[in-house]
């Protein structure tokens, strides 16, 4: 292949991985999937019920994976039939958003219903209104996956099957997701009630902000938050996983020699240098910016 | 009827390569720094997700880069080191993107509560892990670890790969490929599951005391992916 048009092919992937991982993070955030959610499902208990939508369909890796591989397969046998690409890619997007929405009513109905005990109220209104964004988001997903997979396998003559490949990108962008973004949800927005700038103090555990700037906080509160950083740089991060890992290739084609080859695996090993590089140049400045959170005890004594 | 001992004979190499992949994916998920729910709420140093779904993750876009140099090339050499190549570009790519969060979006800084002192930059640790937690964010130490855990976890899955689909079969290219890459995907989670036993949740890289405990787990793997192997080459090489 010219090397301009894999360049380019690469940049639409990279594009699209870049929405689909903003759109997963902000998907997770309104209903609270993955990690976070422990603490939403904690806060009943403690005694703060609340009014934010709670579905752990499962862990997100697994789950976007189950969308994504759902739509690959029906993009697929589709394609098969005959129907244009363009429109299987959406038919199987949105089967996909439909089986998750399913997943998503049931999970808050049982999660929410299971905590009567706790006096947990089931919210019927939140099924309706975030039922649909949830749905949106996963279609958004699911359709930016099943791009980026679509041109591995039509343009760039990737061996494995459509199905494969959006399931093993639909892990990764779980994987991404619950690694960088959710911690912004869940470090940050869920316990805005605490002081800015340590982790969240063990005894605190369940005592989620439960208010928000205009009556009770909901999960679509907590999605417009995260959608100013969570969410972009989610997309970010799943967006360089997918451009740079077909970059280095496109630069230095291994198809003209496996010593070209070899030249692309180092500059994989370069890129991953700067980035452990670039994470001790964060380390520095945070602690220099920062601070300490206590006195070191020996230097306390000698001054004393 | 199908000659299931001359099939395993004649692949015996593969049986071998394929369970020392396993076992090397099962010492890879050690290195790899998991805080688990807790670093989610900035409560544990390491990236906040489970053991499997990080390790997996990174193994199979290994997966997908091995596959891609394995259409182009027979050395076995260049597939495992671009498979490993792919691993590391997600597992870094990941772990800058979570020290964003941790220092701009949560506001602390990077601390392992495990050591006082950062074996590879000597900082101190203590005084920067914050009230009530267990570390936060990724030093130093965690960040270089998971780029170790995730360039083995690459190699794993990409020998595991090249493995399966240099089986001797009647199968037509596609299907091999097909059949293939599902077998790899299968017992790369088998293989990452099983050290999570050992891992408990949380881990901070090979600094921490449980990173001793693999071993354990590397041997159980073993013994999981040479039962996984067998079933792989007999379906591979029985078609």
């Amino acid at each position: 292949m010219e090397p301009l048009t894999g360049m380019g092919v690469l940049a639409l992937m990279g594009a699209a991985a870049t929405i689909a991982g903003a759109s997963e993070d902000l998907e997770s955030d309104v209903g609270s999937q993955s990690n976070p959610n422990s603490q939403v499902q904690l806060a009943p208990q403690m005694m703060y019920p609340h009014r934010i939508y709670s579905k752990a369909i499962s862990g997100e890796p697994p789950s976007n994976a189950l969308m994504c591989a759902i739509g690959g397969t029906t993009a697929s046998v589709l394609i098969t039939a005959g129907a244009s690409a363009v429109l299987a890619l959406v038919i199987g997007a949105i089967v996909a958003a439909a089986i998750h929405g399913t997943y998503s009513v049931t999970a808050y109905f049982g999660r929410s219903a299971s905590q009567k005990r706790f006096k947990q109220p089931v919210y019927l209104d939140l099924i309706a209104s975030h039922t649909p964004v949830i749905m949106g988001y996963s279609f958004i997903t699911t359709f930016c996956i099943l791009v980026v997979s679509y041109l591995m396998v039509a343009v760039l003559a990737h061996p494995f099957s459509l199905p494969l490949l959006a399931f093993i990108w639909g892990i990764t962008v779980g994987a991404i997701g619950s690694s960088t973004g959710d911690v912004h949800y869940g470090a940050e927005r869920e316990f805005q009630n605490v002081e800015y700038g340590a982790g969240l103090n063990a005894a605190n555990s369940g005592n989620i902000v439960r208010k928000a700037e205009s009556g009770l906080r909901n999960g679509i509160d907590n999605s417009w938050f995260c959608a100013k950083f969570g969410g972009p740089v989610t997309g970010l991060a799943f967006g360089m996983t997918v451009f740079l890992s077909g970059w280095i290739t496109a630069l230095f084609d291994p198809t003209k020699g496996d010593a070209i080859g070899w030249v692309s695996v180092i500059t994989g090993v370069i890129i991953v240098l700067i980035l452990i590089l670039w994470n001790r140049n964060i380390e520095v400045a945070a602690r220099a910016a920062f601070g300490t959170y206590k006195e070191d005890e020996v230097e306390a004594e000698v001054a004393a | 009827m199908i000659d299931i001992v001359g099939i395993l004979m004649a692949n015996i190499i593969y049986v071998i390569a394929i369970t020392l992949g396993g076992a090397l994916i099962s010492w890879s998920v050690h290195f790899v720094p998991v805080g688990g729910a807790p670093a989610a709420m900035a409560q544990a140093t390491g990236i906040g997700t489970g053991t499997v779904q990080l390790a997996a993750g990174a193994g199979l876009t290994g997966l997908v880069t091995a596959g891609a140099m394995m259409q182009v090339t027979d050395n076995m050499g260049l597939i495992l080191a671009s498979g490993a190549v792919g691993a590391m570009i997600m597992m870094s790519v990941t772990m800058i993107v979570g020290a964003w969060v941790y220092t701009y979006g949560v506001g602390c800084p990077p601390a392992s509560a495990k050591v006082k002192y950062d074996p590879i930059t000597k900082d101190r640790q203590d005084l920067y892990v914050s009230q009530g937690t267990e570390g936060h964010g990724l030093p130093t130490v965690s960040f270089v670890s998971g780029v170790i855990g995730g360039a083995l976890g690459g190699i794993g899955g990409a020998l595991i790969y090249y493995s399966l689909m240099s089986i001797e079969n009647g199968l037509p290219l596609v299907d091999l490929v097909g059949m293939a890459s599902v077998f790899a995907v299968g017992i790369f989670f088998v293989n990452a599951v099983i050290p999570s036993y050992n891992i408990g949740g949380t881990i901070e890289g090979f600094h921490d005391p449980k990173f001793k405990r693999f071993p354990k787990a590397v041997l159980a793997s073993l013994i999981a992916t040479f039962f996984c192997s067998i079933i792989a080459v007999l379906s591979i090489g029985g078609l």
